[in-house]
């Protein structure tokens, strides 16, 4: 499974899990098995140097920080504009960027409850976004 | 305490939409005078540092080979720094260096850039590109979407208001009008900035810099060359850098810039000064609250109260620190490789009493900040006469 709006980078196959979990409604991150960092999104290297990390499920509900409304967007993502982009902090101390959905500017605030849910681009393209509670 | 490095050559080329010319003639529109200005010929020149922040803006894989060619340092060697927004800066710090390091004794610094060849939309996503092009940038955030969730932060927790956003624009609007090298010579009203069209909401036109095309040069030497060279040298005193995450929704807090603090910290400390007396500063306005931040990150405000330092006209000639009265990134322009070289410019001129009726009459201690991406390269470089 690929992921994103923007095809740019190659997938792998740490990418390619993490994708596939959002299309099953999952949020997966990963945590160093020797200093318990945890990472979302997920690494494949801790940056203790451990390369022992084990996958677990991340907190799929969380708080907007901060948001914007992207009117001015780049070429490939043009035609999506304007879309509503935020950073979710999550339980445990994790943050995730992502866009969020099913908001009307009236309820956009710092502070807002959202749930993680997933959008399928494609048949093989997906990507999660952020839905108010 | 290390030997000192000074400034001892000037130029800048004419910012703006240049159809006329691609980065080796803009470098050359910068290089020359440079030299002129230090008196010197290209032949007293040890090698040049080529700071060019992107291969697709410049059409050209190596940029740094084609300028330094073109300017005439024939075999010599060149070096090419990119450090994103903050390349012009890193150039500096990266020819410092070697000239401390005795390797050279004399450096021509170049920064160039020439971005309006494309559109706005392809500018943006070829920028969008320096956010982590596997986590955000495919969720379509974009340069101004990341400082708008600043701004969207600091907004919230400050009440820093959409007319204290906009009170920057006007103020470096104003001095950029008076500069005869910046893209945008004009002057515009607090209304127009305040009703300017959303780019990335709360961040509307006026709160974004303009993508330009342009160059910059320095010529840089050892303490002993530059004292033999010229009566005026500007030094170099004290130098700072620091970086940051990639992914800006790990960081702690989005209302300042990490970096900015520890790269100030560093440079106010290795040139013996306080904030309180940079008598003018150059700062990394790519966006108004870029600035608004570094009032406060650099120590000339108390965190918070950015907003309303403008708004006191502390930031305007008169005030407690003049902060971008050559127009800043806002007004003067922005060609990413440019813009760290043309603050070293700007600064060397009001410390040589050069800048005519934007002089800060009696400037002694001149800062500058660059910052690249959303703080993953912040430099800090402190300038005496």
């Amino acid at each position: 499974m690929k992921f994103g709006y923007g095809p740019w980078l190659p997938e792998t196959e740490l990418v390619s899990k993490f994708a596939k979990a959002v299309g099953d409604n999952r949020l997966m991150a990963t945590k160093c098995k020797k200093c318990q960092q945890m990472y979302l999104p997920p690494r494949a290297h801790c940056k203790c140097s451990s390369t022992e990390l084990e996958w677990f499920d991340a907190p799929k509900r969380g708080k907007i920080r901060t948001y914007t409304v992207v009117s001015a967007a780049t070429e490939s993502m043009s035609k999506y504009a304007p879309y509503t982009v935020g950073i979710v902090d999550f339980e445990r101390g994790m943050s995730l960027m992502g866009q969020l959905i099913g908001v009307t500017r009236s309820m956009l605030k710092v502070g807002l409850s959202v749930r993680l849910v997933a959008r399928k681009l494609d048949t093989d393209r997906i990507i999660y976004e952020f839905r108010p509670l | 305490m290390l030997p000192k490095v000074g400034i001892v050559g000037i130029g800048h080329s004419k910012f703006g939409k240049r159809s006329d010319a691609t980065i080796r003639e803009l470098a050359h529109e910068a290089a020359w005078p440079a030299l002129e200005d230090a008196g010197i010929t290209i032949g007293d020149v040890d090698a040049s540092v080529v700071g060019i922040a992107s291969e697709e803006f410049a059409m050209q894989a190596a940029p740094a080979a084609i300028v330094h060619d073109y300017v005439g340092m024939g075999n010599k060697p060149t070096y090419r720094v990119e450090a994103a927004c903050a390349t012009g800066s890193a150039a500096i710090r990266t020819a410092w260096a070697l000239i401390n390091s005795k390797l050279h004794d004399m450096v021509l610094v170049i920064g160039a850039e020439s971005m309006t060849r494309v559109s706005s939309a392809r500018a943006t996503e070829f920028m969008a590109r320096s956010g982590d092009t596997r986590w955000e940038y495919p969720l379509g955030a974009t340069f101004p979407a990341y400082y708008a969730l600043m701004a969207t932060a600091h907004m919230n927790e400050f009440g820093t208001t959409r007319e204290q956003l906009s009170m920057v624009s006007v103020k470096n609007h104003k001095y950029g009008a008076m500069n005869p090298n910046a893209h945008l010579q004009k002057e515009i009203s607090l209304e127009e900035a305040v009703k300017s069209a959303i780019i990335s909401y709360p961040l509307n036109l006026y709160d974004c810099c303009a993508i330009s095309d342009g160059a910059a040069a320095v010529v840089m030497a050892s303490e002993e060359k530059a004292k033999r060279i010229t009566d005026t040298p500007v030094w170099i005193n004290g130098l700072g850098a620091a970086s940051d995450s990639m992914l800006i929704a790990e960081r702690s807090t989005l209302t300042g810039l990490a970096g900015t603090k520890v790269a100030a910290k560093r440079a106010y400390e290795m040139a013996g000064v306080r904030p309180d007396n940079v008598d003018v500063a150059e700062v990394h306005d790519c966006f108004t609250i870029a600035e608004i931040m570094a009032y406060e990150d650099l120590g000339f405000c108390e965190k918070g109260k950015g907003g309303k330092f403008v708004e006191e006209g502390q930031s305007y000639i008169g005030g407690k620190v003049p902060v971008n009265i050559d127009g800043g990134l806002k007004s003067k322009g922005h060609p990413l490789g440019a813009t760290g070289v043309s603050m070293a410019v700007e600064l060397v001129r009001q410390l040589r009493g050069e800048a005519g009726n934007r002089q800060v009459s009696g400037a002694e201690i001149g800062l500058s900040h660059n910052v690249g991406e959303t703080g993953q390269f912040v430099f800090v470089h402190i300038y005496s006469r």
